[in-house]
């Protein structure tokens, strides 16, 4: 491995005496540019990430003087991927200007994906508004490059974290959303009733009863077979449970939907904010009485 | 084996029919040392006919062991269909007729083995067939007891335990308790079972999702290739073009400079003759 760091070196230095020195015929740029690639090769080898980073983001820059963006927005990918294992903000960095060449050229796909690593890389930092932002942007140039699963699965996420961060009314929305245009779709429409689920739960987290069986009816009229399925049965006690504000009816509805599927931690932890709500609910009205 | 009994029971009528005057008195005197004083005559006839006799103990013991063979094999076969108690007791009486065949085949070999060897060795292969017959009957036996024996393991098995539920069902309450017991572990396992299918649906929902992710980038993957098939022959035009322009010009270079060079001849010729 020491040996794969020696190369690299090497061949990093040669390429600089190349751009610092005058080629003949301008054809410095060009070397430079394979020198850079095969010093980076080598550093990946070595696993030192940090230095391939570097190495690639020269790279680019080389890659711009000679005015090939594409090849300098792929050098900017390559180095983010490098820096994803050791260093995060530069990753995001190197994938941002990574993004804006690629908006140059017109590749919204590329950029699109690159977009949704952006926010992935977010998510796992756990900041969960800029995940959104970026999501968000990918989601739009997605569903421009007509690719509509891509853009739905961004939708969704957007939707979870708006969930999570309590904007609920835009969660709702982009469900329903998401629901509707599944429904066309032959392969999709088994995944329907989840996406309504996740609807209903936000509703309840709203805590707005007659917005709930409004939004029962709807979803009714959306997908007939909803009304015999679990999920329905499981919004319907939730709703029942909200109106009279009865926890144990809710808890009882809640365990026996959780018996039979685990419920997973998005879901749990909203729903335990509506238990919360609830509780609180109670106690309010026990403090007036 | 029939046929043997047969073919030799006809030469034995021949043979006594043809010297019925000797034959007489050996025909009802059994013992061949009365036999042998009796008759005189040639070594090999008196040899042949006390074979003849010989056989006839043979035949007598052979005609039995078959009547023996058959009944057995009816006794298996009708064993075979019935079970439990009538079966143990067919196959006892089966196993005495295995007794009695073998005590015959020990005294027809005895028989065999003090007869004179032309005889001896057609009777010891009848003897051999008739051992082999013997086996293969024992192994049939074997096999339907041994099935027998798994139905009859089964058979006390269940027995046991439905001695012990009838014991258990006098008392009702017991009784109820088990039905009930019953009754919960099958809608246990029906919710397990119903579980389990709701997680399959769950993934086979979200396979379905990937399929429907691959479907679209495979269209689009299509979609891209044709743009690059449209732009392939465009820039093959491309490419000809150029080719044509540069031959073109070369042709124009080469013709201007052979013009040139014609002319600067003509005007030095032209210079050099004034």
């Amino acid at each position: 491995m020491g040996d794969h760091i020696a190369r690299g070196e090497d061949f990093e230095k040669k390429a600089e005496k190349k751009l610092s020195g005058w080629g003949l015929f301008g054809s410095k740029y060009e070397d430079a540019a394979d020198l850079f690639d095969k010093a980076a090769n080598s550093f990946k080898l070595a696993k030192s990430w940090d230095q391939a980073g570097a190495v690639y983001v020269k790279l680019a820059n080389c890659h711009l003087k000679l005015d090939s963006k594409h090849e300098a927005a792929n050098a900017y990918a390559d180095a983010a991927h490098c820096y994803k294992k050791s260093n995060i903000k530069e990753s995001i960095s190197c994938l941002e200007q990574s993004v804006n060449l690629f908006l140059d050229i017109g590749r919204l796909n590329m950029s699109a994906r690159y977009y949704k690593e952006i926010a992935e890389l977010y998510e796992q930092e756990q900041n969960l508004e800029q995940a959104i932002v970026y999501y968000e942007r990918a989601a739009d140039l997605f569903q421009s490059e007509e690719v509509t699963t891509s853009a739905n699965q961004c939708k969704q996420k957007v939707a979870q974290f708006a969930a999570q961060l309590e904007q609920y009314q835009k969660a709702i929305e982009i469900y329903e959303e998401i629901a509707r245009q599944s429904l066309n779709n032959n392969l999709l429409k088994y995944g329907v009733k989840g996406h309504l689920l996740n609807a209903g739960i936000c509703q309840l987290c709203k805590g707005d009863v007659v917005a709930i069986t409004n939004a029962l009816e709807r979803y009714q009229e959306l997908d007939p077979t909803f009304s015999g399925t679990r999920e329905y049965k499981l919004l319907r006690d939730l709703a029942a449970a909200v109106d009279e504000e009865d926890i144990a009816k809710f808890t009882d509805a809640v365990k026996e939907f959780d018996s039979m599927t685990q419920l997973d931690a998005w879901k749990t932890t909203l729903l335990l904010r509506v238990k919360e709500a609830l509780k609180a609910k109670e106690l309010e009205e026990d403090d007036l009485t | 084996m029939s046929f043997h009994m047969r073919r030799g029971a006809t030469t034995q009528r021949l043979f006594i029919i043809k010297y019925s005057a000797y034959s007489v008195a050996a025909f009802s005197d059994q013992s061949p040392a009365g036999f042998r004083q009796r008759t005189h005559r040639p070594k090999a006839f008196l040899l042949d006919f006390r074979g003849q006799r010989m056989s006839q103990v043979f035949e007598g013991y052979e005609r039995q062991y078959c009547e023996l063979s058959a009944n057995l094999s009816k006794k298996i076969t009708s064993a075979s269909l019935l079970d439990g108690e009538q079966k143990k007791q067919k196959v006892s009486e089966i196993t005495g007729g295995f007794e009695d065949a073998e005590a015959l085949i020990r005294k027809m070999d005895l028989e065999a083995r003090s007869l004179p060897p032309n005889v001896k060795a057609t009777l010891l292969a009848k003897l051999r067939e008739y051992k082999t017959d013997l086996n293969n009957l024992k192994t049939e036996v074997k096999r339907i007891t041994s099935a027998n024996a798994n139905l009859a393991a089964r058979d006390e098995l269940l027995e046991s335990g439905m001695a012990d539920t009838m014991m258990a069902s006098a008392d009702q309450r017991t009784r109820l308790m088990m039905s009930t017991d019953r009754l919960n572990q099958s809608s246990d396992r029906i919710r397990e079972s119903r579980k389990t299918m709701l997680e399959t649906e769950e993934l086979g929902v979200s396979i379905l999702q990937d399929l429907h992710q691959q479907r679209q980038s495979l269209l689009h993957a299509h979609k891209t290739l044709h743009g690059v098939d449209d732009n392939i022959s465009r820039s093959k035009k491309v490419l000809t073009n150029m080719s044509r322009r540069m031959s073109r010009n070369k042709w124009i270079i080469g013709s201007i400079i052979t013009v040139l060079v014609i002319a600067i001849l003509l005007i030095l010729y032209f210079k050099l003759t004034h």
